[in-house]
């Protein structure tokens, strides 16, 4: 076992001359292996430096802003839980009334999406503002204590949504975001997972391309709220999306145009089992047996829906979803 | 400090200020740690490292990366019976990487090039080292020492250097013109070769050591063990090493129609291979298994896999976990051998007993048998270092016990593995322990350098891929000498080095850079000092351990900090 040394390269230069846009800096108040973070960063990398965000309360707008600090390289600005929206609809006309061509970004977690900010969400889209609107996906509360949300999975536990007598975690289903969002008719809707970086970069970068309103749902773990290892949230991302329960699917004018195909489905287990919040799945009770096979069965829907299984050898691989090469070379 | 008014903004970027580095209780570090294709070579090489250089198209750089362990990689690539590839991580994911095909393909790529080997000629005075026996073993220790800066004698018994490569492998599996120009080629760079040589009539073990600070002896093994059935042996008798040298040296073989080859090992299949090719019947008889998925390793015959299996293509007959009982007679020409089947059972202290089961009789109709049942050091002026042992006793190194200065291996060492690749070794370890005896220095410890497991390596990031088939001389066209392995051509080797997971060796895929959720990776242009183009940030790393599970090839590792 041999070590080897450091670096001698001044370390402030070289965070000065990386070669790579940075939108979100270092030094922001993120929990270890943050999910949201990652796919914050990476979001804010495609879209490159010519955006304004506006950005919904909720952990990102938290950590990223302790007074008077700001770990954002970009214009940025906070809304309320409940207005992310139409913040977005307004710095996008006066934009637009300027002449400028920047374009707007909005940033929500799933409870300023799904719940509280739906109404202005769903404004801006029927509006039809030229804005990518990105909502991380945590699947509960994170901020405010790890209360369920309507994005919560069937069967996890939250604080609010605890196993126990009555029930096996969360009684209601995951609400179909994208499937409502898509019903407004927009040029492009997607999901994404931080688990797939290059996907991401692909449709931040489809999605600013088109004049009009854009979503994009990163699906994005929260090693606090979902009880694993911060080491594991990129492994636990993956296999939300190889179990077939978070599919990565795009959706252009409400129909289906692509989705990222299975390599092989793995059982939902091996993606609950990693979590303390799906921990009372494992127990021996036949509640929690019949609640593994109910989100087996959600998620073999998916990919039976959505035509997750490709069709050649080796689907991922043909897809290049994500093989690393010799030299960093990466697809997008 | 700054008073900030309501409607206030901060300022781009300024969480710099904070140091989240001090959230973390470890820190990940960059670790290189051995591929198994490393340790299991025999010879030292390190196939990782060159299938890297190869995968960056610095294919000179390659091949010295291999010449730093083995200068013989064309004749290796051919004859090797490559654990590296056994080894490989790979293996238990598709297919191994085909190591041995893209080390042929560099060797003779060198060959056909011209590339220097990477040495400096010795100054003048250097201190003289001789070497005893220019087989693989012999060649390698020449060309370390030379390496190492050391004047160096290469005596041969023979006309020509080569050993065992030249008098024992045939030249399907080794062709004579790839044999003749690697070697001419390594002794050209300086080594003075004396050959006709031999120790014990021309020039003695003392008059060698007067003349020279230290002697590595690898003289091979020569002389064929006793052969007999129950005291019987036919009169005419020719051991199979014999043949196999009359053979390759001057075409002949005994006019036969049928022969039992009594034994297991690359001798007893290379010669029933060249008694197919004279129209002769072979049949090959031995106490221990064909290798196969079945087999157990410590029963398995000692010929390569690989060997046997074209054998069977060509016809010879393989009576495995057979013995001979007794040699039928007529007069004193053999007209057939009596077999019975054995196996090789446990005894109580754990040691392996041949047993011959009564009832299994069965007689075989052959006019001749040729035991290959292996050599032993002809004692020819080695008289005391083998100390009356009819191989050397050495250590590791090569280090002959109560004779200081004399050094030993290749086949000729007792647990020596027997293979070309194994010689080599030895002779790269032996003039290490030279080196290091004549600067007075002590021997660097035994390295048990662990390989790093296979559950290290991240598989989804890598794609499958099949292995590259090598095409092969059909069976009626393997007539002759002509080579049967064919080997790869560029295409397929630079898609075979591409495969490689780069096993505990960073190769720049970007992943920890490009999935750290703190920005607290930062990527170099030029190599950082550890050999990666990456460096942490502690100032900023939180210590989530992110990038090292996602690190495909295992090259980050957690220390605990406090």
């Amino acid at each position: 076992m041999s070590t080897v040394s450091e670096t001698t390269i001044p370390i402030a230069e070289l965070r000065r001359s990386q070669l790579r846009f940075r939108g979100l800096e270092a030094g922001h108040r993120a929990c270890q292996g943050c999910g949201q973070a990652l796919a914050a960063r990476l979001v804010t990398e495609a879209a490159g430096p010519d955006v304004m965000i506006a950005n919904a309360t909720g952990c990102l707008e938290i950590f990223t802003t302790p007074w008077p600090q700001s770990a954002w390289r970009l214009p940025w600005m906070h809304s309320l839980f409940e207005n992310t929206g139409a913040l977005a609809s307004g710095m996008e006309a006066a934009l637009k009334a300027q002449g400028k061509s920047t374009k707007v970004l909005a940033f929500g977690g799933d409870g300023g999406t799904f719940d509280i900010g739906f109404q202005a969400l769903s404004g801006m889209l029927e509006r039809g503002h030229n804005v990518l609107y990105v909502c991380y996906d945590n699947e509960a509360y994170m901020n405010t204590g790890i209360q369920r949300s309507s994005s919560t999975p069937h069967a996890a536990v939250t604080t609010t949504s605890p196993s126990g007598k009555a029930r096996m975690g969360k009684r209601h289903l995951k609400k179909d975001i994208i499937s409502i969002i898509a019903a407004h008719h927009i040029p492009y809707a997607a999901t994404a997972s931080a688990a797939y970086p290059s996907d991401i970069r692909k449709k931040v970068r489809r999605a600013l391309a088109i004049e009009g309103p854009t979503f994009l749902l990163i699906h994005s773990p929260c090693p606090l709220g979902w009880g694993h290892d911060g080491s594991q949230t990129v492994e636990v991302a993956r296999l939300a999306v190889q179990c077939g329960l978070f599919p990565l699917i795009e959706l252009e004018r409400g129909e289906l145009t692509s989705v990222m195909p299975l390599r092989s489905a793995r059982p939902v287990k091996d993606y609950l089992k990693p979590q303390q919040r799906f921990r009372h799945l494992f127990q021996d009770d036949t509640r929690a047996a019949q609640e593994l096979e109910h989100l087996q069965a959600l998620a073999d829907h998916n990919i039976e829906v959505y035509g997750l299984r490709g069709t050649n050898a080796d689907p991922l691989d043909s897809d290049g979803a994500d093989t690393v090469r010799r030299g960093g070379m990466r697809w997008a | 400090m700054t008073i900030y008014t309501r409607g206030g903004f901060a300022l781009p970027g300024t969480s710099v200020e904070f140091k989240t580095g001090s959230w973390r209780l470890q820190r990940p570090l960059h670790w290189h740690r051995d591929a198994p294709c490393h340790t299991a070579c025999p010879a030292g090489e390190d196939a990782q490292a060159y299938l890297a250089r190869f995968a960056e198209g610095r294919l000179q750089e390659a091949w010295e990366t291999i010449a730093g362990a083995n200068p013989l990689p064309a004749i290796t690539g051919r004859v090797c019976d490559h654990p590296c590839e056994s080894g490989c991580n790979r293996g238990m994911y598709d297919d191994p990487i085909a190591i041995h095909n893209v080390e042929r393909f560099l060797g003779d790529m060198a060959l056909s090039e011209g590339w220097a080997y990477p040495v400096t000629a010795p100054a003048r005075g250097a201190v003289r080292v001789a070497v005893v026996g220019a087989g693989p073993g012999g060649l390698s220790a020449a060309y370390h020492l030379f390496r190492r800066g050391y004047r160096v004698t290469l005596l041969d018994a023979l006309p020509e250097a080569g050993g065992t490569l030249r008098t024992a492998l045939p030249a399907y599996r080794l062709p004579r013109d790839i044999l003749e120009r690697e070697i001419e080629r390594l002794l050209a760079i300086g080594i003075t070769f004396l050959p006709q040589h031999m120790l014990g009539r021309d020039v003695s073990l003392e008059e060698l050591r007067a003349d020279h600070e230290a002697v590595f002896l690898a003289p091979g093994r020569q002389q064929s063990r006793e052969w007999s059935v129950q005291g019987s042996v036919p009169r005419d008798l020719h051991t199979g090493i014999e043949v196999l040298q009359d053979w390759i040296s001057m075409g002949s073989v005994p006019q036969v129609s049928s022969a039992a080859i009594v034994g297991g090992g690359n001798t007893a299949v290379d010669l029933a291979r060249i008694l197919r090719r004279a129209g002769a019947e072979a049949h090959v008889i031995t106490h221990n298994a064909l290798p196969g998925p079945d087999a157990q390793p410590d029963d398995m015959m000692a010929a390569l896999p690989r060997e046997v299996a074209q054998a069977m293509e060509e016809g010879v007959v393989f009576h495995e976990h057979r013995g001979i009982r007794r040699l039928i007679l007529r007069g004193e020409k053999v007209v057939g051998v009596e077999m019975v089947r054995m196996k090789k059972l446990r005894r109580p202290d754990g040691t392996l007993d041949r047993v011959g089961f009564e009832g299994t009789e069965t007689v075989l109709h052959v006019d001749q048998v040729i035991p290959a049942i292996g050599q032993d050091v002809a004692p020819d002026g080695m008289e005391g270092p083998l100390g009356r042992k009819p191989f050397f006793e050495t250590d590791a190194w090569g280090r002959v016990a109560g004779h200081d200065g004399i050094f030993a291996g290749g086949d000729a060492r007792f647990h020596s593995r027997g293979t070309v690749s194994g010689a080599v070794g030895d002779g790269r370890r032996a003039a290490e322990a030279i080196d290091r005896l004549l600067r007075g220095l002590a021997l660097p410890e035994e390295g048990t350098a662990e390989a790093i497991a296979f559950e290290k390596i991240n598989l989804h990031y890598y794609e499958h891929a099949p292995r590259a088939r090598e095409p092969v001389l059909p069976v009626e066209q393997r007539t002759g000498c002509q080579e049967i392995e064919r080997g790869l051509n560029s295409e397929q080797v630079a898609a075979e080095a591409a495969r490689c997971f780069s096993c505990g060796t960073c190769f720049a895929c970007d992943n920890c850079w490009t999935l750290c959720p703190d920005e607290a990776v930062l990527k170099t242009k030029e190599l950082a000092s550890d050999g990666s183009h990456y460096v942490f940030d502690y100032d900023y790393c939180k210590g989530c351990g992110l990038c090292v599970h996602e690190c495909p090839c295992g090259f980050i590792a957690m220390e605990d900090e406090i």
